[in-house]
């Protein structure tokens, strides 16, 4: 009998583990952000979410992707928007911020999950990391260059440009010179 | 039956009743048959045809069981039906109606239908292969593939078989167990430990078998070059035409499979179901492809008790 408690007792521990370790959300309590109204002094950034390499290689996508309501047709899913900076923000922190605000569609894999140590964009506003083509995915340019970091390693600074942008052929096609995953040394 | 009588008599001895019209097919077309139902309810994404496969799994299920299974299969399925639908909407968070955000991830309606369809085709290759084990019994597998590649074969029919010999097995060592007095201890903790002591010996023992009838094989010349074996199959005209007309259903299901006829998608918003002429007809077809057998063996059993009761 005392042993039966004791498995109880650890079990009940488990759940509650797990239970705690879980955050459900309803939708509207997900969406509703708060965003800072820009005074005079308050630091600024710019993010801008654009596929309009996707409309090059239409054919590629799937049936299912291939309408207005998925793709624009500019290419622009944000057009650029300025929004207060807080202190500390990463890339990743902007993003999902704005994309709440914005209502778009966001999944990602969490920086506990991968080896790398930081947040992976799977796919934004339904689409996906592989949609168009093999080499096809989310990359992410903040004042014209791609950084060689994580997006929720790399911290913001005041007036940055951040862009987040579809590519169908690993960054080659929007003008980041080293392919693949490695980066060269500059 | 020579060499094949180790591994084909120990699956003829659990009393089931192997008298049934669909097994008395030439194993051939019995394996076409079940590789093409199976392949082509998992490739083909649209939830009709995944149901018409359950559909026809279940009823020749429950046509070779003996009736007290079935309610036991069910208490297994259904359970295991739910755990699918509700695991993969927590790894696929793509769709437009989320429900609830779980971590920062949606959980959207989309991938709840998703989960249903993959559950949907879980349980159908499940009762599929179940029908597939009471009717490729360890012989026809190994008339069949015996030849060719004989360690694979005689693998594919061991492995096949180990679940339910595991389970008589487990049942025989607990009962064993029980009659030394295991189990007398009303704690569940015991409870539980015992059971593990008792998988952990059948688990040894199922090892153990394995290498043994491997040797046992071998000491039989199992798979050398230049052997034959007698078998019973023989291909007749009835099973040409089976084999026609399997052939004639399949066709119409792999060009609608091909020319994208069927084509269904969950995300990011459901798609309508076709309904043109043409996907009705791939509908039909692999309808009838998997309600063949069940049909055959109704057929059957009414011209037995029709023609018994003349007697």
């Amino acid at each position: 009998m005392k042993k039966d408690i004791l498995a109880i007792l650890a079990l009940i521990l488990l759940v509650s583990v797990l239970v705690m370790g879980t955050n459900i959300q309803s939708v509207d309590e997900y969406y509703m952000t708060h965003m800072d109204d820009i005074t005079e002094n308050s630091e600024t950034v710019t993010i801008s979410i654009r596929c309009d390499t996707v409309l090059d290689h239409y054919d590629r996508l799937p049936e299912e992707l291939k309408s207005e309501e998925f793709i624009p047709s500019d290419g622009i899913i944000l057009p650029p928007t300025e929004y207060v900076l807080r202190p500390g923000d990463t890339v990743f922190d902007l993003l999902d911020r704005a994309a709440r605000y914005n209502r778009i569609q966001l999944e990602y894999q969490g920086a506990d999950q991968n080896n790398f140590g930081t947040v992976y964009i799977r796919g934004m506003h339904y689409l996906y990391e592989f949609s168009c083509g093999p080499l096809s995915g989310w990359m992410y340019r903040v004042n014209g260059k791609f950084p060689n970091l994580g997006c929720s390693n790399y911290t913001l600074q005041d007036g940055d440009e951040v862009e987040w942008i579809y590519t169908c052929d690993l960054g080659e096609d929007i003008g980041k010179d080293s392919g693949g995953g490695q980066s060269l040394p500059e | 039956m020579g060499k094949t009588a180790a591994v084909g008599k120990a699956c003829l001895n659990k009393g089931r009743e192997l008298m049934k019209t669909f097994s008395s097919y030439h194993p051939a077309v019995l394996l076409v048959y079940f590789l093409s139902v199976i392949l082509v309810a998992v490739i083909a994404k649209n939830p009709v045809m995944r149901v018409l496969a359950l559909g026809g799994g279940f009823c020749l299920c429950s046509i070779l069981e003996r009736p007290k299974e079935i309610p036991r299969n069910l208490a297994f399925y259904i359970p295991l039906f739910f755990l699918i639908a509700v695991i993969t909407p927590l790894f696929f968070h793509n769709g437009v109606t989320p429900l609830f955000f779980f971590n920062g991830n949606a959980v959207t309606l989309e991938a709840v239908y998703s989960g249903c369809n993959t559950a949907v085709l879980c349980v159908a290759v499940l009762y599929w292969f179940q029908c597939y084990q009471y009717i490729m019994t360890s012989d026809k597998v190994l008339f069949l593939l015996g030849a060719a590649v004989p360690k694979l074969s005689l693998l594919a029919s061991a492995v096949l078989r180990f679940i339910p010999m595991f389970q008589s097995r487990f049942h025989k060592v607990n009962q064993s167990q029980k009659a030394m007095g295991l189990y007398t201890s009303p704690s569940y903790v015991d409870k539980i430990r015992g059971g593990l002591r008792v998988s952990s010996a059948t688990l040894t023992w199922a090892l153990e078998h394995a290498i043994d009838m491997g040797d046992s094989m071998k000491a039989r010349g199992y798979g050398l070059k230049g052997r034959s074996s007698f078998s019973l199959f023989r291909f007749t005209g009835r099973d040409g035409r089976y084999l026609l007309i399997m052939a004639a259903l399949l066709l119409v299901v792999i060009i609608g499979m091909i020319k994208n006829i069927i084509r269904f998608s969950f995300y990011p918003r459901i798609s309508t179901f076709p309904q043109t002429p043409f996907a009705w007809a791939v509908y039909a077809a692999f309808g009838i492809l998997c309600f063949l057998p069940s049909v055959l063996e109704i057929k059957e059993d009414l011209k037995w008790n029709y023609y018994r009761s003349k007697i």
